[in-house]
Order: structure tokens, then C-alpha cells, then sequence
């Protein structure tokens, strides 16, 4: 821990403007200081039962949508080469293109519980916004632009299919964050 | 009564429709509400007849896949059979995996369309039962002994139903003179030693599984009272 601090510190003072901007996260937590290592997980009651099963829910009305049952997007592959302490830093990325690429493009899609589920997982990549990893993440990239490019592939239908698989996104983040 | 309304349903159909559709008027409808129901993880496709009016004579042909890979399967046990319903149990045994199902039909030589489960998750979907309970008293304590539910895997080397299931136990005691219910045990054990009750009083114990993954629990068992001495 005090090696974790020491290197925080120094990597503070390196990075004046980087230093700046953690700053002013921290104090928009009010001033209370995450440990790094608690910046790569979520807390076990952010998957509570409601939410769950409106997630769940939401992605099984989306399925019924999705005709296309040969691909899946959400698998173990997606771990492919990745360490376990790494996997929940992948799977931040994963949230974070389901969000900005599909869930808020879509959102006014006439879908049971939407907004509730957008709004959750919402708050997960704010839970995960200063989840980083210190090495090179260069093959973490690579497994989720391979699903990018599947999801742009399939276009409308990869829209619908990513929905469809919000139930895998929800666990898959659990097993890998919590 | 029935065939004649059917006939007339027929009538109708081909009237509204016109006959002179490229569709052969003698092509079987595909059967209807094709989905899984399934209990303790043991899954079992079901489906109604696609017309109004089933025949007898009409026999029933199953298919399945994993969602993500190509190609379906045939059911070797489900292919020409009359009944509507299929156990799918060993082919959907994957907790990691989700699947489909599909079934078509066939009459007079020639097959319908196919008709397609939703996307079946069989983690999600099952209905777990509650453990049942046993209660045995040692002294001033309380040994309690679950029985899994019926799941269609047993104890293989090395790894447990409760682990491979994803699932555990809650035990819950019922102090008969407040009438307080507190949680006791949490876990994957199916025996569990509960010491610290209050002597001379009388106590009713509860269970249920849960299942994590899900944040969901099963109904209750039966209860199961003791006075401790």
C-alpha cells in the first residue's frame, strides 16, 4: 500500500496537468481518496436484484429482435490473453462503447426499463471512470476492436444484438469487477 | 363438432387468403410457442400445434444450437415424434452458454417451416426449488442437514452441484416466542452446525438457494421446528 501511495505521489508530481484533472475528480468525490486499487472494481450491491432482473428482462424483449443466432458478441474470448486484473479494465471498455456507440444513439428505443438500465450502467463507468491499468493495453484493444468491428458489421441488427446481450454485459462485468 | 368448425376455418382461410397463393394449400403450418421450461436446471422444449385443427397423425421434428456457432443439430430422440413437448436437459447443459431451440412439423410428406425458441438462458431462466430440511438436535445445538434439489448432475470428482450450479444456501431460524427470523448460515454446505441459540426455547428453521450470480433465491422450504433443552 505505502509503495502504491509512494508511486501515486510521484506520478502526481510528473504530471502536473494529468495531477490537475485527478484532482478535481477527487474533489468532486468530495475529497474522498480511492485507493488505486479499488479504481478496476464495483462494489457488489450495485447489482442488485431489481436492476438485475430489469436488465435482464430489457435484453431478453431485445433478443426476440435479434434473427441473427450465430454470432454472439459477449463471450469468454473477449478475455483472450488477458489477465484476471486486467479484465475488469476490459471490460470498462466494453461498457464504455455499449454506451456511447449504442445505448445512447438508441435510447429512445420503445424498450421495457431502457432508461433504468441506461441510467445503471451509466453509473458503473462513472464507478470505473479512473480504472486504468499500468502496462501496455495494447492486446486488450485488439479483443474489444474485434467486437466493435463485428457489432459495425452487422449494423442496425449489431445495435439490437448488443441490447440483446446487455444480460451477458451485466454478468460478465460482475465476474470480472466485483 | 370440432372438425366441422375446423373445415369451416379452412374455408374461410383459403377464402380470405385466395387460394391461388404460390404456397401449396397443403403445406403444414410450423407448430406455435415453441420455448423452454425449465426446473432445476433440467430443460425441456415445448410447442403447441401449428393449426387449429391437429391431426393425429402429425409428428414433430427438434432441432438446437448454441447462439454464436453455426449450424443446428438434430435431436435424435425428438425426430418423428407425436408428443410436444422435448427434454433438452444433456444438449443445453452449459451454464456458460445460451441456446436455441426449433421444431417443425409434418403431414402428408411435406415439412413446415421451422418455428424458433426465444434466445433460452438456462442460468437465468430455471426455477430453482429450495433445499430440503432436516434438523437434528447435539446438546445446545442445532445440526442441520440440507438435500440438494434435483439437479440432472450429480457430485462429479472434485466438484460439487452447489459449485457447478452457482449456488448456495441460506438457513433461517425462527424463534418461536418472538417470532424473529434471523439469517444464520450462508454458503455452499449441506451441513451445518448452528451453535449459538438460547437455551430453553423452541425454534423453527427455514432454507432456501440462492443463486448469487442473479441475486435471486428460491421459495422457502418447509419448516422445521425443535425445542432445544
Amino acid at each position: 500500500m505505502a509503495v502504491l501511495q509512494k508511486s501515486m505521489r510521484s506520478w502526481l508530481m510528473g504530471n502536473l496537468v494529468a495531477g490537475g484533472l485527478l484532482l478535481m475528480i477527487l474533489m468532486m468525490h468530495q475529497g474522498t481518496a480511492l485507493p488505486i486499487s479499488s479504481h478496476c472494481s464495483i462494489n457488489e450491491s450495485e447489482f442488485s436484484s431489481y436492476i438485475t432482473n430489469r436488465t435482464f428482462i430489457l435484453a431478453a424483449q431485445a433478443s426476440l429482435a435479434d434473427n441473427n443466432t450465430d454470432v454472439r458478441l459477449i463471450v469468454d474470448h473477449l478475455f483472450h490473453g488477458v489477465n484476471m486484473t486486467e479484465r475488469c479494465y476490459l471490460m470498462k471498455q466494453v461498457l464504455n462503447f455499449t454506451l456511447e456507440e449504442v445505448l445512447l444513439p438508441q435510447s429512445d428505443r420503445s424498450l421495457p426499463y431502457m432508461n433504468e438500465v441506461v441510467g445503471f450502467l451509466k453509473n458503473l463507468r462513472n464507478k470505473l471512470s479512473l480504472c486504468h491499468i499500468e502496462d501496455d493495453d495494447q492486446h486488450i484493444q485488439e479483443n474489444v476492436q474485434h467486437l466493435k468491428d463485428t457489432v459495425k458489421m452487422l449494423g442496425e441488427n449489431g445495435e439490437i444484438k448488443v441490447i440483446g446481450e446487455l444480460n451477458l454485459l451485466l454478468l460478465f462485468l460482475r465476474t470480472a469487477c466485483v | 363438432m370440432m372438425p366441422k368448425h375446423c373445415s369451416l376455418g379452412v374455408l374461410i382461410h383459403l377464402f380470405l387468403t385466395g387460394v391461388a397463393e404460390s404456397q401449396p394449400v397443403h403445406k403444414p403450418q410450423k407448430p406455435r410457442n415453441v420455448q423452454f421450461q425449465s426446473q432445476n436446471f433440467h430443460n425441456i422444449l415445448h410447442w403447441q400445434p401449428g393449426s387449429a385443427c391437429p391431426d393425429n397423425s402429425s409428428v414433430y421434428f427438434v432441432q438446437y444450437k448454441i447462439y454464436g456457432r453455426y449450424g443446428w443439430k438434430n435431436k435424435e430422440d425428438c425426430w418423428g415424434i407425436q408428443e410436444l413437448s422435448c427434454d433438452l436437459t444433456n444438449e443445453t447443459s452449459d451454464l456458460q452458454e445460451l441456446y436455441y431451440g426449433r421444431v417443425s412439423t409434418a403431414w402428408s410428406g411435406k415439412l413446415s417451416d421451422w418455428s424458433i425458441s426465444p434466445r433460452f438462458m438456462p442460468l437465468w431462466e430455471t426455477k430453482i426449488d429450495p433445499p430440503m430440511v432436516n434438523i437434528t438436535r447435539i446438546n445446545g445445538s442445532l445440526l442441520v442437514i440440507l438435500q440438494a434439489p434435483n439437479f440432472p448432475l450429480r457430485d462429479q470428482s472434485g466438484i460439487s452441484v452447489e459449485n457447478y450450479y452457482q449456488l448456495k444456501y441460506r438457513i433461517f431460524i425462527i424463534n418461536s416466542l418472538l417470532e424473529k427470523e434471523q439469517k444464520v448460515y450462508e454458503g455452499a454446505q449441506r451441513v451445518i452446525e448452528i451453535t449459538t441459540l438460547t437455551p430453553r426455547s423452541s425454534f423453527c428453521v427455514v432454507a432456501e438457494t440462492y443463486q448469487p450470480m442473479l441475486d435471486r433465491q428460491s421459495h422457502r422450504s418447509r419448516k422445521r421446528c425443535v425445542g432445544i433443552l
